[in-house]
């Protein structure tokens, strides 16, 4: 339901990074988004499609990984991968309660493809020095 | 084609970093600081008002009030005589550690014994945001389905505690208190449930129990 503002957060990180390695210019951005993490993809798709419309960050491809929820039983403490989040019977010993979730809830910025400034003296504006 | 530079920063990561300090300063000051989380309608404003009245020669508590709009329940919360602040979301889904930050500053914490935080309701999105708080409190009520736990999970999930609330309204629904507590349970085995009727101050000796232990951990 807050996808936009989880956006508006990551291209808070985005801008910091990209001041921080000096990028020049922005390809790509892979983010992980766990099963529980509570953000749907294809929300976060969409604002990510109205956020980067125009400004500096347009046209910046945004990947978005899906990562599966791994537990770890409660009982006998096998980690597995559940089919259903809601019923998470352990393969191992059929217990349905107390597992620890060991991921699943992540939701982070991977990396950022762009092109770098190494020492380019091309008439590029030069990189922005405040926030 | 461009370099691939791995970040690996956790898009939650600035209200988390403000979730930390503020638990922080309330662990320093020893406030006992409670997210209380539930749908609109539930009950928490009720059960507050209670609460309040009822351990008033206790315990010095306060109020923060989320709401998208009004000061309605800043108000019949203060009326109990307790502190209380009111924030307005403007069309917000859920409380941000920054919005505490602010309301932290607009109260007199000095000497307080716990502080309750009244969440936007919303039975999604606020469990997403900590605020520091030493334990989520979910209140659930009979006229909602037992099947919100099982729907609803992360909540339900992150709760030390779920208070059923308008038990007194049980011969009139569809609902099981058992089914709600499997549900719950299956989530999360550790949770602590009471059954209460706010309105009518029915079963609210067990959470106030809960809330006297609580507060003695924080001493």
């Amino acid at each position: 339901m807050h996808e936009l503002s989880l956006i508006e957060s990551m291209l808070a990180i985005i801008r910091e990074e990209r001041q921080k390695h000096g990028m020049k210019r922005i390809l790509r951005v892979r983010v992980v988004n766990g099963a529980l993490s509570g953000a749907v993809s294809d929300s976060l798709a969409f604002g990510w499609e109205c956020l980067t419309q125009e400004g500096d960050l347009q046209g910046v491809v945004l990947d978005i990984v899906d990562a599966p929820l791994k537990v770890v039983c409660g009982a006998c403490g096998k980690p597995f991968v559940p089919e259903d989040a809601h019923y998470m019977p352990c393969p191992a010993c059929g217990e349905i309660l107390g597992h620890e979730i060991e991921s699943g809830k992540e939701l982070y910025i991977d990396e950022i493809e762009a092109d770098i400034d190494d020492n380019d003296v091309a008439d590029v504006a030069a990189p922005p020095t405040g926030d | 084609m461009g370099k691939t530079v791995t970040i690996v920063r956790n898009v939650m990561e600035a209200n988390e970093r403000r979730a930390a300090k503020l638990k922080d300063f309330f662990d320093k000051e020893r406030i006992l600081c409670l997210n209380l989380m539930s749908s609109p309608g539930a009950g928490k404003t009720t059960l507050l008002e209670r609460t309040l009245s009822d351990l008033a020669g206790e315990f010095k508590m306060a109020v923060i009030e989320g709401d998208l709009q009004t000061d309605n329940d800043a108000r019949r919360v203060a009326a109990t005589g307790a502190q209380a602040v009111q924030v307005n979301t403007e069309g917000g889904c859920h409380l941000d550690g920054s919005m505490i930050e602010d309301a932290v500053a607009e109260l007199d914490m000095t000497g307080l014994d716990i502080l309750f935080i009244e969440n936007v309701g919303n039975l999604v999105c606020p469990a997403e945001f900590n605020l520091g708080e030493d334990h989520k409190i979910s209140i659930l009520s009979v006229t909602e389905g037992d099947d919100k736990p099982e729907k609803y999970p992360l909540m339900f999930h992150l709760s030390s505690v779920m208070l059923l609330n308008k038990t007194d309204l049980l011969p009139y629904v569809d609902f099981n208190l058992e089914t709600a507590s499997a549900h719950a349970r299956k989530l999360n085995k550790d949770i602590q449930i009471f059954p209460v009727a706010a309105s009518k101050n029915d079963g609210l000796a067990a959470w106030y129990d809960w809330l006297r232990h609580a507060r003695a951990a924080k001493r």
